[in-house]
């Protein structure tokens, strides 16, 4: 049942968008809080005529997302990661440890409808894993006897406060140079300490030499790929006159990755600074933040940072959406995130067109991430001149990294691209235990064994040279306690999870490898299992419908050809 | 326009693809989620080529040719990826294509006939058959889907009923209808352009399956006797029975393979014990059969004869929609012009 109340708010939430199928996810989500955090299918056929699709667009949408619960689940659903940097950090510890406490297996319920519990996929906050969300509630860097605290609390109804012990430092003060002030989320603080100047110069500069200067600085994209922003939007079209759509890109997905929810979460006005520039240099009069749904408290920080810049006018040009996800790595990929917005399954686009061209709403639309925005205030306060300053030319700027797994202080730090990755490995405290094997720009790059990193400095290029990528910067270090295969088969099984399943090689070709790799686990894989994997890998690479073929097979392929006297020696 | 397929000079034409300008060339490339009426889709990555100056595989469906363009469609590695791609739905699903009604006219096992792939490499299905039998002409098979979108791509965009999509998402993406309902539970209304697109014997014709191969069918294609629209359609005869047991629409104008659920479903009328085959008079209570000519005499003098005693207003004519324009038009014009009366109707005049 839907209440005459929850109608009258879906239908103000549908007007916001310029097309009100947008309304779709959102219109989901509200359902499924007021009907006790689950979704039946009458709600969905239900949710689908309020919206204005078809049941079976809306039940499609509804069953693609993680976020919505088909089934029913105790008052705290209780959700654990796992994905590799979680394993490497100690979440099975903490899995088993409450499947023997409550008495049940991931996905099930305790008799008294208390507890849920389930093995979820990275949840973006890798430096502080083991990680457990209970509802919309991160419970980060936990222990056994905190995760006894939070369910005695919780069986007394109580949800403890979240805290926040992560570790952090910056060497450029750019990003970061907020991240220890709270307070700097309020806009008087953030004007206090110069903020908003930056948006003042370039509200009095012409769109074209803001986009000079920008594609002059080289700000290389923090999304994954290196895209330099200012060439990206010198892509859109000539005399176009209908909307440009900006879309900022805080999916925050890729395992290993828990970077630009440290500049929304403690900066969120630097980011809508920056959204403001760069929308101001490509004429958009409309920007989105597509954040991912579990980031709800800080989707609510933004909210209500763009609602003060609101009031101080600085939106008079170009309004701010806050739009969340439900639950899908593959939304962080440009073209399924602009679906996504659009109220689809998140199914990536064939290119061409490019988003630049044909994005949101059949519109010309930039999509950048979150990390590369917040780098504009800088470029317009400081000029390009000083940007480039800040690493090697080409590779300028300052880079957040995120460094999880065997380290001493698991968090992020800020230091300029092309920096030693042995200098920020000593910034985390150090390598715990004998250095194995490094993965140094998110679960999709190619592994490095310690011996290749020994040397590598952190920019686009040197990465590319060392057989890797720096992609998003989340480097998850690696030590001589832990087996490769394992890794490989979490890694396998990630991406066999959240495959969007529109192409061949990717849907099916993900399962094969997981199958392949477990069997040899299990004791009862050949030696050609071995290459049927590497085959696989060599074919899927560049045969899929968007990048996401290449982002496994490339890291199972190095995984398996660096390691491969460890999956040999599972051969019986 | 000229083309290089395979170092061989082809003709093709501009807004072509390359996998349409290989077909006119005679040139075969696998494709499965590509049909002329849903349009380049780009998923199955069956057709993949290669093309001198564009870096790594393209899907010939979604790559408009250009002058000088040179293709290749049949170096190793291009075989190897589709090799791949046939070989991966197969060993995803159940193909055993000896029980299977598509044997013959499957464009997977065409496929995998035309790249040599005799046994799948891996075993990735799911052990449970999932089989929705709950409609009453349209019989779906997911174990046997591609995940093509073919049908998807008909139900919302040609005949827009809007009753299918997918569901789920990865390896478990499957066709649902509605609110992932049975389709006989579902607003569904059986027109049957799912199963006429489908590439595989996902979903088919339930009244069709068991009465024979697809080889075995005689086709005659003709216009359907229930309307005037005027559809085309293949009739599939099993000619030993004399029985019609499937029809197909065909791609050609007015309906462009589209059929309404009675044109494409039934079809048994032809061979109804009760239909009517010749003119019959009723004499002395019982219907004789007769010869037109005394069946035309014998109508014509009796609308005369009536109509002198008891002038045209007696006289009232009845159209029917399951005849043509035409037709109905030559019923008026007697009934006013040669009786002399407005008293005209039509079955589906409400
Ligand atoms: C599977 C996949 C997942 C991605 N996830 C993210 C993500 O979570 N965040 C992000 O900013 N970019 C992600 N990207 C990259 C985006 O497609 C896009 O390139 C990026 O947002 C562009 O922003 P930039 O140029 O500022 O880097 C992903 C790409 C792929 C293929
Ligand atoms: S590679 Fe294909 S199946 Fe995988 S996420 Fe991309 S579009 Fe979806
Ligand atoms: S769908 Fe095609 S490949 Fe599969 S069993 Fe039927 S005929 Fe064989
Ligand atoms: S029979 Fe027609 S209405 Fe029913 S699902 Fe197929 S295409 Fe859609
Ligand atoms: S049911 Fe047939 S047409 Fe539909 S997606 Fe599956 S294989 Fe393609
Ligand atoms: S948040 Fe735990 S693995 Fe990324
Ligand atoms: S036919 Fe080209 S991708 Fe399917």
């Amino acid at each position: 049942m839907i209440s005459e109340f929850l109608i009258k708010q879906i239908e103000s939430v549908a007007g916001r968008y310029p097309h009100r199928g947008s309304a779709l996810l959102p219109a989901l989500d509200m359902v499924q809080r007021e009907n006790g955090n689950s979704l039946t299918k009458e709600d969905i056929a239900c949710v689908a005529s309020l919206v204005g699709v078809s049941p079976s667009k809306a039940y499609g949408v509804a069953s693609y997302y993680t976020m919505y619960n088909k089934e029913k689940v105790g008052k705290y659903h209780l959700q654990i990661d796992t994905n590799i940097p979680a394993t490497l950090m100690g979440a099975g510890v903490i899995l088993k440890h409450l499947e023997k406490k409550l008495h049940i297996k991931p996905g099930q319920t305790t008799a008294d409808g208390l507890f849920t519990l389930d093995e979820v996929e990275d949840l973006g906050s890798c430096g502080t894993c083991p990680v457990m969300q209970v509802n919309d509630v991160y419970y980060e860097n936990l222990t056994i006897e905190k995760v006894d605290e939070i369910i005695e609390s919780l069986k007394k109804g109580i949800m403890p406060p979240r805290w926040d012990n992560s570790h952090f430092a910056s060497q450029c003060n750019i990003l970061l140079k907020n991240r220890a002030d709270a307070s700097c989320r309020m806009i008087t603080q953030y004007q206090q300490k110069g903020g908003y100047k930056a948006f003042a110069k370039a509200q009095a500069m012409q769109p074209s030499e803001i986009l000079e200067l920008v594609k002059y600085a080289i700000v290389r994209g923090r999304g994954g790929a290196g895209f330099p922003a200012g060439m990206k939007w010198s892509f859109l079209p000539q005399n176009n006159k209908g909307p440009v759509y900006l879309i900022c890109n805080a999916d925050e997905g890729e395992p290993g990755t828990f970077k630009d929810r440290q500049i929304m979460e403690y900066d969120p006005h630097l980011l809508i600074e920056g959204i403001l520039i760069a929308a101001k240099a490509i004429h958009a009069k409309k920007a989105f933040i597509y954040i991912r749904g579990e980031f709800r408290w800080i989707s609510e920080i933004l909210d209500k940072a763009i609602s003060e810049a609101r009031e101080a006018g600085f939106l008079s040009e170009c309004d701010i959406i806050v739009h969340r996800g439900e639950g899908s790595y593959e939304c962080g990929e440009e073209t399924a995130l602009i679906e996504s917005l659009e109220g689809k399954r998140g199914c990536p686009r064939l290119k061409p067109p490019f988003p630049a061209v044909k994005g949101l709403y059949g519109c010309p639309t930039i999509v950048n991430n979150v990390e590369t925005l917040a780098c504009l205030p800088f470029v317009l306060e400081h000029g390009a001149e000083e940007f480039r300053k800040i690493g090697v030319v080409g590779n300028a700027g300052p880079k957040i990294f995120g460094v999880s797994g065997h380290v001493n202080n698991p968090g992020v730090y800020e230091y300029p691209l092309g920096t030693p990755l042995k200098k920020i490995l000593e910034a985390a405290g150090g390598v715990k235990g004998n250095f194995k094997a490094v993965i140094v720009g998110g679960l999709s790059t190619p592994i490095l064994t310690a011996k290749e990193a020994e040397t590598l400095n952190m920019d686009y290029d040197a990465c590319l040279k060392a057989g890797t990528m720096l992609g998003s910067g989340g480097i998850m270090v690696i030590n001589d306690t832990v087996a490769i295969p394992p890794i490989a088969l979490r890694t396998i099984e990630f991406y066999a999870h959240e495959s969007c399943g529109q192409c061949t090689p990717c849907r099916e070709g993900s399962v094969a490898i997981k199958t392949l790799i477990k069997g040899l686990i299990k004791g009862h894989g050949t030696k050609e299992d071995i290459d049927k994997i590497l085959e696989l890998c060599n074919t899927i690479m560049g045969t899929t419908l968007c990048p996401t073929g290449d982002a496994f097979s490339m890291p199972i392929r190095a995984m398996v050809q660096k390691f491969r006297a460890e999956f040999e020696a599972l051969v019986r | 326009m000229k083309v290089f397929i395979n170092g061989k000079e082809c003709e093709a034409k501009q807004g072509q693809t390359v996998l349409q300008a290989a077909r006119d060339n005679g040139v075969y490339i696998p494709s499965l989620c590509y049909h002329p009426k849903t349009g380049p889709a780009g998923k199955c990555r069956v057709c993949v080529v290669e093309v001198e100056g564009m870096r790594g595989l393209q899907t010939s469906c979604t790559v408009p040719v250009k002058e000088n363009m040179k293709i290749t469609t049949n170096s190793e590695t291009v075989r190897k990826a589709q090799r791949l791609v046939v070989d991966l739905l197969l060993s995803s699903g159940k193909h055993d294509c000896l029980a299977c009604e598509q044997n013959g006219a499957c464009e997977l096992q065409d496929a995998a006939y035309m790249l040599g792939i005799e046994h799948p490499t891996f075993s990735l299905a799911d052990t449970k058959t999932d089989i929705d039998d709950s409609a009453e002409f349209v019989y779906r098979e997911h174990a046997k889907c591609i995940q093509c979108g073919r049908c998807i791509a008909g139900c919302n965009t040609t005949v827009v009923n809007e009753v299918l999509d997918f569901g789920m998402r990865g390896h478990d993406t499957k066709v649902i209808c509605d609110i992932d309902l049975p389709m006989g539970k579902s607003s569904c209304v059986q027109c049957g352009e799912c199963s006429q697109l489908c590439p595989t014997g996902s979903i088919i014709d339930k009244k069709t399956r068991g009465k024979g191969r697809h080889w075995q069918f005689k086709t005659v294609n003709t216009t359907c006797a229930y309307c005037g629209v005027g559809c085309q359609l293949t009739l599939h005869v099993d000619q030993a029975a004399n029985k019609i047991v499937q029809v197909t629409g065909r791609e050609v104008v007015p309906n462009d393979g589209m059929l309404c659920v009675k044109g494409r479903y039934a079809y048994e009328f032809p061979s109804s014990e009760n239909r009517l085959k010749y003119p019959m008079i009723k004499k002395n209570g019982e219907h004789v059969r007769v010869s037109w000519e005394e069946a035309l005499d014998y109508t014509a003098s009796r609308i005369k004869e009536i109509v002198e005693k008891n002038g045209p207003d007696v006289f009232s004519a009845f159209g029917s929609g399951r005849i043509t324009n035409e037709n109905n038009y030559a019923i008026q014009k007697f009934t006013r012009a040669v009786v002399g009366t407005n008293n005209v109707d039509h079955c589906a005049r409400t």
